[in-house]
């Protein structure tokens, strides 16, 4: 794959004797719109947080613009975006201070016109000077988007992005990765929500029992979209 | 440098809009001072030589409310993984958030010190002294402090494990050397009479930071 951004190789990871990810093999290319798709204890976030440099691997490889992810630790986290389930803000802060706040962290120029800029994005300049502890689920979801694509990274990591988040917010959600791919930026959504994450994908994948099992083009996702059930019971041990 | 000052900075933002903190060692300092002087007073003891265990005491144990919640508040919120993410050292971290403790606990510290004066009647015949071995013994108190707060936030039950792993760390040495050069100056011994003590002190306080500084990353990585 030209322009490679992330590479997986071969990736394990076990938690005591139960091993969640078994020779995980994955790549994400430039621009490129990764959803990876799932049941519950698939291995998801787990895969997720071993690609973010947050959990290490037991065995296997993660490269990450070319270079291996334990080399260039620092480097690598500079050009990425990662969203979990948490969406990583200060509760007792303003919108606007947490985003200057990991603004500061990331070395980002103009940090305030910057970070006020991506409260416009998200839909939530009104709230900026706010603080999260008020905020719905839903606000947070998207100020943690905002938190995450604040440095312009090159590669975004979602894991499940769209949860907490009503119809709007899901569209302009959507709308905002598609936009930063057209830019380059590389997306990787791990979901178990198949029609909201097959919408916005380039390229899909089925990860089941912790192994990648189904991957598809661009040309095969309405049939992943139909198959998912039967590949997902496939695979189940 | 700069990280440090924005997390510095943050730590405070919250700490002063969470105020638990500060409410849970203002309370318990007060409450243990009042309870020394009126179990102290059935036996009119001599104060002014009590007076240095009951004060690092009362620091010691109140301190550790002001220091556990810095890393088990990331935790519980998730703010964790943001700052392991971000592009900056672990150490930075560290450093960010210990300064932010020494000023917290520097100030409630003169609460303390204050009401200890109050409620006990003790002379202080040496003022600078004292203020120069209590920041001596904060200074070591937060070192440690911050580090074994990383590492109980990753543990079940951190509240139950800072003092576990803290005390025995400091008892045998911020505190009793502390105490030593406490009580000499309160028996009118000037800052070069407690030169020993407070060369442990400054020197517990060096080991301490730098071994925060070192262990921080593999600590947050868990």
């Amino acid at each position: 794959m030209a322009d490679q951004v992330l590479a997986a190789r071969n990736v394990y990871k076990s938690f005591g004797r139960r091993q969640v990810l078994r020779g995980v093999d994955l790549s994400v290319g430039r621009g490129e719109r990764y959803v990876l798709l799932g049941p519950n204890g698939a291995g998801k976030t787990t895969l997720l947080r071993v690609l973010a440099m947050l959990t290490p691997p037991d065995s296997g490889e993660v490269l990450l613009f070319g270079e291996s992810a334990a080399d260039r630790p620092a480097d690598a986290r500079a050009r990425i975006g990662f969203l979990s389930h948490e969406p990583c803000l200060y509760l007792e802060l303003s919108a606007l201070e947490n985003l200057e706040f990991f603004g500061h962290l990331y070395g980002v120029p103009d940090r305030a016109a910057r970070a006020a800029a991506m409260l416009r994005e998200v839909g939530l300049d009104h709230r900026a000077h706010d603080r999260v502890e008020t905020f719905s689920r839903g606000m947070r979801q998207r100020l943690g988007l905002a938190r995450a694509v604040l440095h312009s990274p090159e590669l975004v990591l979602l894991d499940e992005p769209y949860t907490g988040l009503d119809l709007r917010a899901q569209d302009a959600l959507g709308e905002l990765i598609v936009r930063m791919s057209g830019q380059g930026t590389a997306f990787l959504a791990i979901t178990h929500d198949v029609a909201h994450g097959l919408d916005i994908a380039t390229r899909g994948g089925v990860l089941a029992s912790g192994r990648i099992v189904h991957e598809s083009d661009r040309a095969g996702l309405d049939d992943l979209r139909s198959r998912y059930a039967s590949i997902v019971r496939e695979a189940s041990p | 440098m700069t990280a440090v000052l924005a997390i510095l900075a943050k730590e405070l933002r919250v700490e002063m809009r969470n105020k638990q903190t500060i409410n849970a060692y203002l309370l318990l300092s007060l409450l243990i001072l009042a309870s020394f002087r009126f179990s102290l007073a059935l036996f009119d003891p001599d104060y002014q030589t009590l007076a240095a265990p009951i004060l690092w005491v009362t620091i010691f144990f109140s301190g550790m409310f002001s220091i556990a919640p810095s890393y088990r508040r990331e935790a519980e919120q998730g703010t964790r993984d943001g700052l392991m993410l971000a592009p900056v050292p672990a150490s930075d971290v560290y450093l960010g958030k210990m300064l932010s403790s020494l000023v917290v606990l520097s100030a409630l510290e003169a609460f303390t010190v204050v009401v200890f004066l109050a409620f006990f009647p003790v002379d202080v015949p040496e003022p600078g002294a004292l203020v120069a071995l209590l920041a001596l013994g904060t200074v070591g108190f937060v070192a440690v402090g911050s580090l074994i707060a990383a590492i109980s936030a990753n543990l079940r039950q951190s509240e139950v494990m800072l003092p576990v792993l803290l005390v025995p760390v400091l008892l045998f040495t911020v505190v009793m050397s502390a105490v030593s050069g406490t009580a000499q100056v309160l028996t009118g011994a000037s800052l070069g009479g407690v030169s020993e003590e407070a060369r442990l002190l400054a020197a517990f306080a060096v080991v301490f930071i730098a071994a925060g500084y070192l262990l921080i990353e593999y600590v947050m990585e868990g």
